[in-house]
């Protein structure tokens, strides 16, 4: 099967400054892939490229198997850095023009896609009468058009309070759920842990890394661990050694072990030996804040 | 292409400048048109004169030379619809449509073609207003005479391309500068100032230069496509020559608006193909 996307060192340059700097990845058909990265770190650009917006300097992407084809396009929902509609037309007349320019979907759909993004009230309103959390919504709804089978959000939560940010995370999931592949920039980490399969970070332009979220993350293996005299335990542990590196942490100590040498009884079993009784022992997979962290901190 | 030109209309339809700018054009043709003829009517009825003005003025507002009067007094006002053509394509940038439009399907060909065709669509409403102020006053001015009215018809076709050719300039503003202020600013003042002073004054200096290079300016080349009216011609024996000279430049005019026009499109096709949105 095809990968839904193939990314093969694309770089773009704006004059002296690196936006991109030879990315390559690819997107499995029924991913949900969220491309993380700190602001700057060129993942709109990367996308604006996919879409063909901006143009590589060099490099290639493919869509479906197919080279950039405006067709390949019209397939994919997608919500681009801000929503983009006129602003003095309503909700309905502006989804008629995404309907006439992408073919996808028809009348009827305009008002599912409107009901699903909560917007069936204010649907004869101008968009310049709405606020950024209705204008969000409404891409996220021109996006949802047609029912496509791809579908790219940027910053999708961006304008929403909690209670829209809850609701886009669970559309993206029922989305994922019925098989769509969704392409998914975000700062929201939480949110991407929440959601996503496959994981890219960037940073200053430079793919960090890329992959099944598992992968990406299982690299190394976290035990905390704690007792009542914490610096006690800290120096014991020292001397036990097996583990690559050791980190206070609230009010535990964290032992970092090469992915699967961890080994929870015979750390019990040494710190009990050297008078130290355990109160917290537990293996923890990291989490996407702290590989982020780790990773795109100089 | 089809489909392009039911979208723009889907962009069009419910744009308040869209409907206030024909509502102006649709005032404002008649009523200067008017005003020409008013003047008109007070030299032909001034007593003692009123022969010798309606033999050497003729009646310029009865078929056939309607189609041209109405369209000389009409193309100064072009300036009404290029504020609506500035209007649309900046809006494009103002929304970031001129992006989503493209991340939505069209291609960036498919794209500037809207454009050009949002431009063709202004221009021939013009036109159609033209055409109807043209049949309109004349009906008004003169007694009908079925057998006269397509005679020198071939000024709608003259009004179209002007108006045409003048839009694409004000649409290459709007598309180069982005913001509709600065693009209108800009453009009414090169409009309106800056070249009819360089056109006066390359005028001035015609012999001394060895030919008018006037006729080149970018909205002058278009303008001489139509020259003043006729009965304008009449009056002195330098001014008639200039005026025949001005007849005998047409084609070339004609010429040079097509090149021009042509030029600024396929400059907007290839700098759209070529750029980030």
């Amino acid at each position: 099967m095809h990968p839904i996307l193939t990314i093969t060192g694309v770089s773009k340059n704006y004059g002296k400054l690196t936006a991109l700097d030879g990315v390559s990845f690819e997107v499995p058909a029924g991913a949900v892939f969220g491309i993380l990265g700190p602001n700057g770190s060129g993942k709109t650009t990367l996308l604006s490229i996919i879409l063909d917006v901006l143009h590589a300097d060099t490099g290639r992407f493919s869509w479906f198997g197919n080279s950039p084809q405006t067709n390949n396009r019209k397939q994919i929902g997608s919500l681009l850095e801000t929503p983009n509609f006129y602003h003095y037309l309503s909700a309905v007349d502006n989804l008629k023009i995404t309907q006439a320019i992408s073919g996808r979907g028809n009348s009827a759909d305009i008002d599912t896609v409107l009901e699903i993004v909560k917007l069936t009230e204010r649907k004869k309103s101008k968009f310049s009468s709405y606020s950024l959390g209705m204008k969000q919504r409404l891409a996220i709804g021109a996006a949802l058009l047609g029912n496509p089978d791809v579908l790219v959000f940027d910053e999708p939560t961006n304008g929403l309070d909690p209670v829209g940010i809850a609701e886009i995370r669970d559309l993206i999931q029922s989305l994922a759920a019925a098989g769509k592949t969704i392409i998914m920039a975000s700062h929201l980490l939480d949110e991407v842990e929440k959601v996503c399969t496959h994981v890219a970070i960037l940073k200053k332009g430079t793919l960090l890394t890329a992959g099944p979220v598992d992968e990406v993350l299982a690299q190394e293996d976290i035990v905390e661990i704690a007792a009542s005299n914490n610096d006690a335990l800290h120096t014991i542990v020292e001397t036990m050694g097996g583990f690559s590196k050791v980190k206070k942490h609230a009010n535990c100590l964290q032992l970092f072990y090469p992915v699967g040498t961890a080994q929870l009884d015979n750390i019990n079993k040494y710190c009990f030996e050297k008078g130290i009784t355990l109160q917290q022992l537990q293996l923890k997979k990291k989490s996407l804040e702290t590989k982020f962290f780790e990773l795109t901190n100089d | 292409m089809f489909s392009l030109l039911q979208i723009e209309w889907l962009k069009i339809k419910k744009y308040p400048a869209f409907w206030a700018m024909l509502i102006i054009v649709l005032l404002t043709y008649p009523a200067a048109n008017l005003m020409f003829y008013n003047v008109y009517l007070d030299i032909t009825t001034q007593k003692g004169t009123d022969m010798l003005a309606k033999m050497l003025l003729g009646n310029p507002f009865a078929f056939p030379e309607t189609w041209h009067t109405v369209a000389y007094i009409s193309s100064f006002f072009v300036i009404l619809p290029s504020i609506l053509v500035i209007m649309l394509v900046t809006n494009e940038y103002q929304y970031k449509t001129q992006r989503q439009n493209v991340i939505d399907g069209w291609t960036r060909r498919q794209f500037m073609t809207s454009k050009l065709m949002d431009v063709l669509i202004v221009s021939s409403i013009t036109t159609i207003l033209y055409t109807l102020v043209a049949i309109g006053f004349s009906i008004y001015a003169s007694t009908f005479d079925a057998s006269k009215i397509w005679d020198q018809s071939y000024y709608i076709g003259l009004f179209f391309l002007q108006t045409f050719a003048q839009l694409s300039i004000a649409f290459l503003l709007g598309y180069l500068i982005k913001k509709a202020f600065i693009a209108l600013g800009i453009f009414l003042f090169y409009y309106l100032i800056v070249e009819n002073i360089a056109t006066g004054y390359l005028k001035i200096k015609a012999t001394k230069i060895g030919g008018d290079i006037g006729r080149y300016l970018p909205f002058e080349i278009s303008d001489r496509m139509i020259v003043a009216p006729a009965f304008i011609g009449r009056f002195g024996k330098d001014i008639k020559t200039a005026y025949e000279k001005s007849l005998s430049e047409v084609p070339s005019q004609i010429a040079l608006s097509l090149f021009l026009t042509t030029a600024i499109w396929a400059f907007c096709f290839f700098m759209h193909r070529k750029k980030d949105l």
